[in-house]
């Protein structure tokens, strides 16, 4: 019975929904990491109390994802947005006791106020279109593919405001700083659920229907997304490079990651769209990976500080794999998926024809290898590395090696896909699934066989396996560590942690200055609009004072200009 | 089948090259310190006494992860040589192009790292942090060097690149030359070598990420090297020019060209301080990168 009243919304009768191959393909993979992320929550988030409200905004968020994604109208799909904006303030805030944390504001304020630009756009576009048809008009227009030229003013600036809600909910910048404040402060299933995958998702969903379907881009703001993407890329990942609390750097990286998607889809040409959607799906998987073995990390070592973890991989091997695989993915090695996805962004980049594409290249290439010299600081700091005086009481208790089930499954699936999606690209066409979306056939300049250059690692890792039988591995012996003739165990300050490790980098000439000016949160639009806003208080405070010879200069100052404009 | 051949191939003669290439350096630098040097074979003598010798495992340190490292660089290093040599073979491109390429070259130094990482040993943690300090500074020049080929050729595939020049290579243009120097220096710091041999260090870190290997591990490392030795200067051949000719007296030239590069960097090697890796940083992301940027620009200016 009551499935019959699902078929029959699902059916659909007043068109509030629909639905195309690219929000299908979005909304199956929200749905494993839904399954994913409450299987983690079952012990992660255990004992907490009223749990029950959090696994019912869990729900909530999943249903208003479908919402979003679905969304036949600009109407429905706003009401979708600012419902997730509302819970992802409540989960950031989530087992809190005292109060309401700063990120949780902070995130709610910043994606708020573009939710307002994203109501703003969407009157704009309503006027552009279909100006005459009424206050009805604007309650049901539709999302599609109408192709609104960027030639005037109002179209462009109704752009803007889609792309910032956009860039906000994705994490791009310069409305990134809710992701990194977030990750350091919300419950981890929170952070992989919400800002990791969901969100990313949302966002670039967004941005590609509006770019692809509503716009028509123009070489201009190509490139204007081009620049965003690049600087969102290397600015993120070099403040990365230099964080001490393990989800803070990861958040760094959430933030990083969504340059290359909003780059290839500001590349213009179908390779470089496909690559940057499938990058969105690539790394919604491994960044939900990264954080929910962090997340293991940390509670395993009870704190999240660099420098007082390290060693963690006796504790924790399982988790310690899956984090590499993940890492090692993000950073673009191949054959993990990660590399698959950048590779056709990459082309997606020298094909474009921009005049400055050396330089969108050279960024996302280098933010490559930055993001790989970050991860390798975070394995040395949590997992290999020499252990910290913490780890070394808990390697002590020996209570066994085991990762419980709850935490193990979500991570061996999504490091299972890293290497999967990455191995099979070329036979999974990924890219054909949302073709339509694209508009034009996709035929790659380069060439990545990605199955037989895996035969290839693989077979030159059993040749690595026969030199090893051919020597003397049987007999291997197990020594302490040569520190030049010193003991490792009885000198704890020879301990090198590794949360120091890019200081020479930090200290480079003109480096040194930005990252100062970037610790003073000068780059940080929630910052320094707070500034600006508490500035203007500063006048009006200074005007009411409450002195009455004050008010009283006021009142002859008036008089004075009355008279003289009169006069 | 093809691809077992392809294996065998790309295994054994970059093995067999890079250990040539490894003793006409070694041999090389003794005849600048007016020593005689090793003979032909000490450098195969090297990984037989190597694999003979004891395997020894910090204590403490995670077992797999340090004994899987060496294999993750050595499987790099095949994946790469064999790529080359496939395109050098094959003119409609094969397995992977230019982005594989330079993203299968960082596997070697990744292996490096995560072995050192997990020695659970300071002076292997400072290598390999100096290491990976070094892996960012050199990327940035060196990407920007192996784009030249790629603006003037049009295209990403190493196949493409080089065909187009049959007709004059492309270290013959003022960016080409340009891009080259920067290429070699950048390949003198991805060999580890004087003056950028920083991570290893021996005077101060005794060899950084690789003091606690010993034995086979040592071995495979030493041989990955050895094959890089030969890879590197392979790609700049390819990419500036135009790959290995086997006809008529090209033959002479492919020679040249790649003692040539191995006698640069040997030469370099032998003349040289170490610098700080602060240094390095500095001189890879300051003179290197503008001369690669110049390049180019003039590159993509058609000259």
């Amino acid at each position: 019975m009551s499935f019959n009243l699902i078929i029959d919304a699902l059916k659909n009768p007043n068109g509030f929904f629909a639905s195309n191959p690219l929000s299908l393909l979005c909304a199956a993979f929200a749905s494993l990491f839904f399954v994913l992320i409450v299987i983690y929550s079952l012990k992660h988030m255990k004992g907490r109390k009223g749990v029950w409200r959090y696994y019912i905004y869990t729900i909530a968020t999943y249903a208003s994802t479908l919402g979003v994604l679905f969304a036949a109208s600009f109407l429905i799909l706003l009401i979708f947005w600012g419902l997730l904006g509302l819970l992802l303030y409540l989960m950031i805030a989530f087992g809190r006791k005292e109060g309401t944390p700063a990120a949780a504001r902070k995130a709610l304020i910043i994606v708020g106020a573009t939710d307002v630009l994203l109501l703003f756009g969407i009157v704009l576009i309503w006027k552009i279109t279909a100006g005459s048809s009424g206050f009805q008009g604007l309650l049901t227009m539709p999302i599609t593919r109408s192709g609104i030229p960027l030639a005037g003013t109002a179209s462009i600036i109704a752009y803007l405001c889609f792309a910032s809600a956009a860039f906000a909910k994705a994490g791009a910048m310069p409305f990134h700083t809710w992701v990194p404040d977030t990750a350091e402060n919300a419950p981890t299933p929170v952070t992989a659920f919400l800002p990791a995958s969901l969100d990313k998702l949302l966002g670039i969903y967004l941005l590609a229907r509006v770019t692809l379907d509503v716009f028509q881009m123009t070489p201009t703001m190509n490139t204007v997304l081009m620049a965003i993407g690049s600087i969102t890329i290397v600015a993120a990942v070099m403040m990365a490079l230099i964080q001490h609390d393990l989800k803070r750097l990861l958040g760094y990286h959430a933030v990083s990651q969504v340059g290359y998607m909003v780059l290839g889809i500001g590349t213009g040409n179908p390779i470089g769209i496909a690559g940057g959607l499938f990058h969105m799906f690539n790394h919604s998987i491994y960044k939900s990976c990264l954080f929910l073995a962090g997340g293991a990390a940390e509670r395993k070592a009870g704190t999240g500080n660099l420098a007082k973890m390290g060693g963690l991989v006796k504790a924790i091997p399982l988790v310690f794999v899956t984090f590499l695989i993940a890492s090692l993915a993000i950073s673009g090695v191949p054959p993990m998926n990660g590399f698959a996805s950048k590779w056709l962004v990459y082309q997606g980049v020298i094909t474009s024809g921009d005049s400055l594409w050396v330089l969108w290249l050279i960024a996302a290439m280098l933010g490559s290898a930055l993001t790989l010299a970050s991860f390798m600081k975070l394995i040395h700091a949590v997992f290999l590395g020499q252990p910290s005086e913490g780890v070394k009481k808990i390697l002590a208790e020996k209570k066994g090696k085991r990762t419980g089930l709850s935490t193990a499954i979500p991570l061996v699936v999504l490091s299972t896909l890293c290497v999967g999606i990455g191995i099979f690209a070329w036979k999974i066409p990924f890219a054909q699934l949302f073709r339509p979306e694209i508009r034009g056939t996709i035929d790659s300049p380069g060439i990545w066989q990605s199955g037989t250059a895996t035969l290839m690692l693989i077979a030159g890792l059993v040749i690595g396996y026969l030199i090893y039988l051919a020597g003397t591995l049987k007999k291997a012996r197990v020594v302490a560590p040569f520190v030049g003739g010193e003991t490792l165990e009885e000198n704890p300050d020879m301990r090198v942690s590794g949360v120091n490790f890019y200081k020479t980098i930090m200290e480079l000439g003109l480096l040194k200055s930005i990252y100062r000016w970037a610790e003073k949160k000068l780059f940080d639009l929630y910052v320094v609009a707070g500034k600006f806003v508490a500035g203007i208080g500063i006048i009006f405070s200074f005007m009411h004072n409450g002195i009455l010879s004050r008010y009283f200069l006021w009142f002859i100052i008036g008089l004075v200009v009355l008279c003289i404009v009169l006069i | 089948m093809t691809f077992v051949y392809l294996l065998v191939f790309g295994f054994a003669a970059t093995a067999i090259l890079g250990l040539i290439t490894s003793w006409i350096d070694r041999k090389v630098t003794a005849r600048v310190q007016y020593r005689v040097g090793p003979p032909f074979l000490q450098p195969v003598y090297d990984i037989v006494k190597l694999l003979g010798k004891e395997t020894v495992i910090p204590a403490g340190a995670s077992k797999v992860t340090f004994l899987i490292a060496p294999v993750i660089g050595i499987s790099g290093v095949i994946a790469v040589a064999t790529l080359f040599w496939v395109n050098q073979f094959f003119s409609e491109g094969f397995m992977g192009d230019w982005i594989v390429a330079i993203y299968l070259l960082a596997i070697p130094s990744l292996s490096i790292i995560l072995g050192g990482f997990a020695s659970r040993n300071p002076l292997a943690s400072l290598g390999a942090s100096r290491e990976m300090k070094l892996v960012i500074a050199y990327e940035l020049p060196f990407i920007l060097a192996a784009l030249v080929p790629v603006i003037n050729s049009h295209s990403i595939r190493l196949s493409v690149i080089i065909d187009s020049q049959a007709g004059g290579v492309f270290a013959g243009n003022i960016s080409g030359i340009l891009a080259l120097i920067v290429a070699i220096l950048c390949v003198q710091a991805k060999l580890a070598l004087v003056p950028f041999d920083i991570p290893e260090a021996e005077t101060e870190i005794v060899e950084g990420p690789i003091v606690e290997y010993s034995g086979p591990g040592l071995a495979i490392f030493k041989l990955m090297k050895n094959m890089l030795f030969f890879t590197l200067p392979f790609f700049l051949i390819i990419l500036f020019f135009g790959g290995l000719r086997f006809n008529g007296i090209n033959i002479l030239w492919t020679i040249l060209e790649y003692v040539g590069i191995v006698a640069i960097i040997t030469v370099i090697r032998n003349t040289n301080p170490r610098v700080r890796i602060d240094q390095a940083v500095r001189f890879f992301w300051g003179p290197m990168t503008l001369i690669a940027i110049v390049a180019v620009i003039l590159a993509s200016k058609g000259l």
